[in-house]
């Protein structure tokens, strides 16, 4: 299987990872090496197993009492009148 | 030519009846409270921490479930919805997703509204809210930087889905109606509470493609958001131009639809299973807990009423269709048994009341239904004891309500008041009697004849009085006198 | 013998009996780590201020005959993916370089309330993401053995901190080997416990269906005193299980049956394999019964891991777009799209690496062709396991198949980087317990030993590594 370098560059757009024109091609490489050894999975036919699986009952769920968390919670120093500064929505 | 349309809905109505969040202890109440005054580790997607799954929230969207008639599976499973944005902590939203033999929490489902109008239900499920992002300075777009307040964020939600079963607005409407008086029976949700319910619609017409409109932020701009795109597609088919499948947004200032900026078709969610929330077993032990969890919906209130209290199917479905109104009802008569009356009271008097200041208010935020009325069940009541008891008139008691809604006076004071004021006295109403008589000699003759035609003379005698007859005083006066002559 | 170099049980004795105090301990130690730690590098941050106050503080509360807990004095490095509160948790990464957490995990709360001393946080492959402690942002830890070779990874630094006697344990975390492969490469004790028995809250999560906090220890006895102390269910980790705390005690017993995984040794290096097949001897000679047994779906082991753990950490690594917390970099005027590309360019290769193939694999299209077959993976092992498990109460092979090897050596080539893990994956996969344990050394490089048991049947395999450690007194800490 070809992994392309626009499918990395796609990749790349949806998991908001900035890669330069190098980095791409070295990804790209590696990527499709690593695709091809997982390949070996599609050798495999697929059968209706139960996938392992934690399970609970309705009544092991959490109860709902509220608590207030009194420390701080936010590291970021980008701040104002207590909301936190992000970019610019456009 | 006559053109179809399909309408499709999917909403969201928070799950204000829990008390914390969908996965962590903090409070579902996140509003008033100063920016990130409302997060823990868990909501704020610090690094390390998991999913709680609220066993509130869960009981809760099987209540929503069963009354859309949805079907239950046998466990079911949160999925991670990858996608970035500034207002979702983990940057993937917790949800359902129905793939690969697990289902959210309710799937096929169908619900009777209006006159006998049915829609299909594609599913329920259980789903996290984002954080809220505010624009600081202006508008988006010009603004350097956007603020952001994660109060919100992991609010519990319940998602319905529909098929596009819908033709017209008139029926979104209902249909809305219909889900608002379930929710609100439910105790599920409190739908006044600003943003706890939102619609996304998608609308085709003709059957051309489909165009969903989000960023609808209350049930009151629907109807508005659709017949705005109903039009615009149906402009583009007149001018035979192609409409194209596409996600457009609500702008709620300028009231149009518009295209979005991010494409939606790009995206790719990678839907797969939360590891963290293990999968959760409901079988036939849950299900008869919940049935039995269940408080009584519109449709079965709507049958007691008529049969326990001989209501008819008009007056009882005006009542069911607003919690808010039925639960007055039913505290009224707590108070006085006299369903008939007091329903007539509530659904042609009060109603009247309300729906005037609703107009007044037509563009604000929806809020309780008595907002601004002095009134409570202990006065309609009263007022209904009154009538009953032949204390005062229907019209007196008209009067009465119009006056006490706004000073919240009790009906009873008020006619006592009026009362005193009032010409009981015979040798004064003799005269009058005596000069009506003398006026309206053929009605006189009438009303020998005809018993009830005494009431016109007492009309008259009302109107020389300008009101102030004792009205039972006036009427055995003049039965007595043409009894007499 | 200088204090430093006591286990864990000495330790807490010595203090207790006043033989030493904790101040002394503590200090001493804090002495050893200045003088080994520019060659072994395996420590992010260091805690000596509050490590002593802490001390002073334990010391006080035995002169006032007070109740001290069950690890009293034990000094202990802590994988720096697990929060501590108020102090650093790097994950070895830029994207963390000033995070302080606003909570302790639940294992750290626990070892606190056991008396234990948290002396640092220990390095490892950036989100635990690597077999080798090479993808840290804080450099290479070496392997005290030799230091010019790796250490393994990810858990390289409490490895690595152990063996160079710079403190007398640590907890790490094992998502496909990642406590298991740098015990055997250090020639320490190395476990992960099932799946489900040890509060994950508080661990940064790398593959959260796959990973378990699991102790280190220079013998099975200090792995054990820890195990006991973590082990147990959590209100706040949903997929721990709900049952009694577990008590585990080292006994001896006899006429244990031990499966031999032939595809484990036959795929291993030969100086690797004569060690282990060295060990099963040794076991036989204890009285236990050995046989070869096979596990065919191995073959499939290592692609439906490298599926799993990267379409996990794709998810998991999204939420570090650096407006909650993380580096200083501004906001203002970036579009927001490449704020989070241009933030998130920081990661390091391999979480690069992983996040992609992490998507590649969860996109539109593949999910049928390498998620859910990469689940029915974990099914038919999970099966296969379960069968030889009804005939063997352990089974036996080489922790790593190869011997540590140089830094750098297979850094450039990420395929053969992940082939290492094929022994370890599998008791990820299938949320078994697993324990490396020191075998000998093969070229003088040191060789583990793996045992693993059925579900929560950590008493059984603890049984033969006991067994096993007391028959073949292997050397526990090199010179530095």
């Amino acid at each position: 299987m070809v992994v392309t370098r626009e499918e990395v560059k796609h990749i790349g757009w949806l998991a908001k990872l900035e890669m330069s024109d190098a980095e791409l091609q070295r990804y790209t490489t590696q990527i499709e090496e690593i695709i091809n050894y997982l390949n070996k999975l599609d050798t495999i036919p697929l059968e209706q197993v139960k996938p392992i699986a934690i399970k609970k009952k309705f009544s092991e769920l959490r109860k709902d009492s509220p608590e207030n968390f009194e420390d701080a919670v936010l590291g970021t120093g980008y701040r104002k009148d207590g909301f936190v500064k992000g970019p610019r929505m456009v | 030519m006559a053109t179809t349309t399909k309408i499709g809905l999917e909403i969201h109505c928070q799950l204000t009846g829990a008390k914390s969040k969908l996965f962590c202890r903090c409070s579902s109440d996140y509003r008033g409270k100063a920016p990130n005054a409302n997060i823990c580790p868990i909501c704020a997607g610090l690094p390390g921490t998991l999913p709680l799954l609220n066993q509130k929230t869960v009981e809760f969207a099987a209540m929503i479930t069963l009354a859309l008639g949805c079907k239950f599976p046998d466990e079911i499973a949160f999925y991670r919805k990858n996608y970035f944005y500034p207002d979702l902590p983990k940057n993937f939203q917790l949800t359902q997703y129905n793939a690969y033999g697990i289902t959210s929490i309710g799937v096929d489902g169908r619900l009777e509204y209006g006159n006998g109008k049915d829609a299909r239900i594609r599913r329920v499920q259980l789903e996290e809210d984002p954080g809220r992002l505010v624009y600081a300075s202006g508008s988006m777009d010009t603004s350097l930087y956007v603020l952001i307040d994660y109060n919100r964020a992991g609010v519990p939600l319940v998602e319905i889905v529909t098929e596009p079963d819908f033709a017209d607005t008139k029926d979104v409407r209902m249909f809305l109606d219909k889900i608002t008086s379930i929710i609100e029976h439910l105790g599920v949700c409190d739908t006044k509470l600003e943003g706890s319910v939102r619609c996304d619609a998608n609308v085709s017409v003709d059957g051309g493609n489909k165009v969903e409109i989000k960023n609808i932020s209350s049930f009151a701009d629907v109807e508005k958001a659709l017949r705005y795109e109903i039009t615009r597609q149906r402009t583009m088919t007149s001018r035979e131009i192609q409409v194209r499948s596409e996600t457009r947004h609500w702008d709620d200032a300028r009231k149009v639809t518009k295209e979005s900026r991010t494409k939606e078709e790009e995206q790719d969610y990678r839907y797969f299973p939360e590891p963290d929330i293990p999968l959760v077993m409901l079988g036939s032990e849950f299900v008869s807990f919940i049935k039995q969890s269940m408080p009584e919906l519109p449709d079965t209130r709507k049958e007691r009423f008529m049969s326990k209290y001989g209501l008819s199917a008009h007056i009882a479905q005006v009542l069911i269709g607003n919690k808010e109104l039925a639960d007055f009802f039913e505290s009224t008569l707590m108070i006085y048994l006299s369903p008939k009356e007091i329903a007539n009271w509530i659904v042609t008097d009060l109603m009247s009341f309300i729906d005037e200041r609703q107009k007044k208010e037509e563009e604000e935020e929806e809020h309780s239904l008595f907002a601004g009325l002095k009134v409570g069940p202990e006065h309609i009541a009263d007022l209904a004891r009154l009538v009953d008891q032949d204390m005062i008139n229907r019209a007196t008691a008209k009067q009465i309500l119009g006056q006490i809604i706004r000073t919240g006076e009790m009906p009873s004071a008020l006619a006592k008041r009026m009362h005193a004021s009032r010409i009981d006295d015979v040798s004064v109403l003799a005269q009058t009697v005596q000069s009506v008589f003398q006026m309206e000699q053929a009605a006189v003759q009438d009303a020998r004849r005809n018993a009830n035609v005494a009431n016109f003379l007492l009309g008259k005698v009302m109107k020389i009085t300008k009101g102030k007859a004792d009205p039972k005083v006036a009427l055995e006066m003049i039965q007595k006198k043409l009894k007499e002559d | 013998m200088p204090i430093y170099t006591l286990e864990a049980g000495q330790v807490v004795q010595g203090i207790k009996s006043k033989e030493f105090s904790a101040e002394e301990y503590i200090s001493q130690l804090f002495e050893r780590i200045e003088k080994v730690e520019p060659k072994v590098n395996a420590f992010v941050t260091l805690n000596k201020e509050e490590g002593l106050d802490r001390a002073r503080r334990l010391d006080k509360k035995i002169r006032d005959g007070e109740q001290s807990g069950p690890l009293a004095g034990v000094a202990l490095s802590i994988k720096d993916n697990i929060c501590t509160k108020g102090m650093k948790t790097t994950c070895s990464s830029k994207m963390l370089e000033s995070y302080i957490p606003a909570y302790d995990a639940t294992v750290i709360k626990r070892l606190m309330a056991a008396g234990a001393i948290i002396i640092g946080k220990a390095n490892l492959d950036e989100f635990a993401m690597g077999s080798t402690t090479e993808f840290s942002r804080h450099g290479p830890t070496r392997n005290p053995w030799d230091i010019s070779r790796v250490s393994g990874g990810s858990s390289g630094g409490s490895a690595a901190s152990v063996a160079a006697l710079e403190c007398a344990a640590s907890l790490g975390s094992d998502t496909g080997g990642s406590v298991r492969c740098p015990a055997s490469f250090c020639s320490v004790v190395g476990l992960k416990p099932t799946y489900g028995l040890v509060s994950r809250f508080g661990l940064v999560s790398y593959a959260n269906s796959l990973e378990q906090i699991g102790p280190v220890g220079r013998t099975v006895s200090d792995v054990v005193s820890i195990l006991n102390v973590i082990a147990g269910f959590d209100e706040n980790d949903h997929t721990t299980t709900n049952s009694s705390k577990p008590t585990y005690s080292l006994q001896e017993r006899k006429g244990l049956r031990v499966g031999l995984i032939k595809e484990f040794t036959e795929g291993a290096d030969p100086g690797v394999s004569k060690m282990i097949y060295k060990a099963a001897e040794t076991l036989e000679k204890q009285g236990c019964k050995c046989e070869e047994v096979s596990l065919p779906s191995v073959q499939y082991a290592l692609a439906s891991y490298y599926t799993i753990a990267t379409a996990e950490a794709s998810s998991n690594l999204a939420r570090y777009d650096n407006i909650r917390y993380g580096f200083d970099m501004n906001p203002e005027g970036y579009e927001w799209n490449s704020y989070f590309a241009r933030a998130r360019s920081n990661f390091g290769d391999e979480a690069k690496r992983r996040i992609i193939v992490g998507s590649y694999v969860l996109s539109s299209g593949y999910y049928g062709k390498y998620y859910l077959k990469a689940h029915q993976v974990r099914s038919l092992l999970k099966r296969e396991m379960e069968t030889l498990f009804k005939k063997y109460d352990v089974l036996i092979g080489p922790t790593m198949p190869i011997l540590p090897f140089k830094i750098g050596e297979r850094i450039d080539d990420p395929l053969k980087m992940y082939l290492v893990d094929i022994d370890t994956v599998v008791a990820n996969l299938t949320g078994m317990p697993a324990i490396s344990v020191p075998a000998g050394f093969a070229d003088g490089l040191p060789v583990g030993l793996q045992i693993m048991a059925d579900q929560f049947a950590e008493q059984t395999m603890l049984d033969v590594a006991y067994l096993f450690e007391q028959a073949a007194k292997v050397q526990r800490s090199p010179e530095l």
